[in-house]
């Protein structure tokens, strides 16, 4: 027996309402990335901001892997984390297991590239800082599951 | 019911897959669309325009200035010279300067508005060196000079030797340079440029108004910021030529009413 607790019914749908809500912020995290992909190919400036210094994060060395940018790989996290999210929001326990597994490598990922924009890059961007706090509340939605 | 159970399995996967699509979509028409709107820089261009009143002047036009002083437009650009996007923009923005120079119409007004931000910890007394230059006649010169070196000085801790250097290869005195740089006088001028910046608050650099109208950060390049110039002082020529046929014919009325008295007086 599987002592996740997912969340309860609706007692309608039979739509558990964690994994949607994880659903929903996975999407906010995709159209971030998908975004930060797209200004990426189309070798776009992002201004600077009164926040953040998103020109020098997402033109240092760190945004690419391989000439790929990691907010490529981001979208594809984040669509993935949503289609898993999706499926246990209609009552598949195992794609909830690899939901939780997957924000939780994600949410260390995130923390390494929140390292490295305070002491290694010394500037934040405001669009990976959405991204590091969707990945974040994935990850609190994860931990709030793990079980009884 | 087991109907019911296959269409509920249905459903998310319908769900991700349109998600997908949305996203296949989405991307690919961001990707080609000439004008972006999701841009912090397009955001801000959709911001409603505060208010002329309580908006203090800025440093006192001169050195910052290049063109006519009562030019019917004005192009006014807000930068920071440790932005990146700031350094990308430059060469629009000196293509415009040199498009339009010794026409009476256009004046260009340049402010200050370092941003304060991690990253960003030279870019105040990079606007005080410029001003230390403007005093020498070489402010332009210095901004193109910490525009397109910005890679090299910003990471040098020896940046403030660097603009020494590059104030010499200018033509400037040197030691005047440095005196100035540490004076009042060229901070204040900073500061009265941020004090406007932030009263019309700009949030982002580089930002860029023509007659107080924000151009998107996608359309600072010259073939667009020309056809914006272009419009304005058409829009300015048009209202000139107006106000212009509009007091025509007042002074033709005055002129016969004139006329007609003479002749009146004439007859007596």
């Amino acid at each position: 027996m599987n002592d996740d607790i997912i969340a309860e019914d609706d007692g309608h749908s039979g739509i558990k309402k964690l994994p949607l809500a994880a659903a929903v912020v996975a999407l906010i995290g995709l159209v971030d990335a998908v975004y930060l992909t797209v200004k990426h190919f189309r070798n776009e400036v992002v201004p600077c901001s009164l926040l953040e210094g998103c020109e020098k994060v997402l033109t240092s060395a760190y945004a690419e892997i391989g000439g790929v940018p990691i907010a490529a790989f981001g979208a594809f996290a984040y669509f993935l984390a949503f289609s898993l999210a999706v499926l246990a929001a209609y009552g598949n326990r195992l794609t909830w297991t690899l939901f939780r597994i997957q924000v939780t490598l994600m949410a260390a990922y995130t923390l390494w590239l929140l390292y490295l924009q305070a002491f290694v890059i010394g500037a934040f961007c405001q669009f990976c800082l959405i991204s590091a706090a969707t990945t974040l509340i994935l990850f609190i939605f994860a931990l709030f599951a793990r079980g009884k | 019911m087991a109907k019911e159970t296959k269409s509920k399995s249905g459903t998310p996967i319908a769900l991700i897959a349109i998600v997908l699509l949305v996203v296949l979509i989405g991307g690919i028409w961001f990707y080609g669309s000439s004008s972006t709107t999701n841009t912090p820089a397009a955001n801000q261009a959709n911001q409603t325009k505060p208010s002329a009143v309580n908006i203090p002047p800025g440093a006192s036009l001169g050195v910052n200035m290049i063109g006519a002083p009562d030019a019917a437009v004005t192009v006014e650009e807000f930068a920071d010279y440790q932005c990146g996007a700031c350094a990308s923009a430059h060469p629009a923005m000196k293509e415009l300067q040199g498009a339009y120079a010794g026409n009476k119409n256009f004046r260009f007004i340049f402010r200050h508005y370092p941003l304060g931000i991690s990253g960003h910890d030279k870019s105040y007394e990079a606007s005080v060196a410029t001003e230390a230059a403007g005093l020498q006649g070489k402010f332009w010169q210095m901004q193109d000079k910490l525009f397109t070196n910005q890679q090299a000085w910003t990471s040098n801790q020896n940046y403030r030797q660097m603009w020494v250097e590059y104030a010499g290869s200018v033509g400037m005195d040197v030691e005047k340079f440095k005196t100035d740089i540490a004076g009042i006088q060229t901070k204040e001028r900073v500061d009265q440029d941020m004090q406007r910046g932030r009263a019309m608050a700009i949030s982002s650099t580089p930002t860029v108004l023509i007659n107080g109208n924000p151009v998107p950060f996608n359309q600072l390049n010259i073939t667009t910021l020309r056809q914006l110039v272009d419009a304005e002082i058409q829009k300015a020529t048009a209202a000139k030529a107006a106000s212009d046929t509009a007091a025509q014919p007042a002074s033709n009325a005055n002129s016969n009413s004139a006329t007609n008295s003479n002749t009146a007086s004439n007859a007596k």
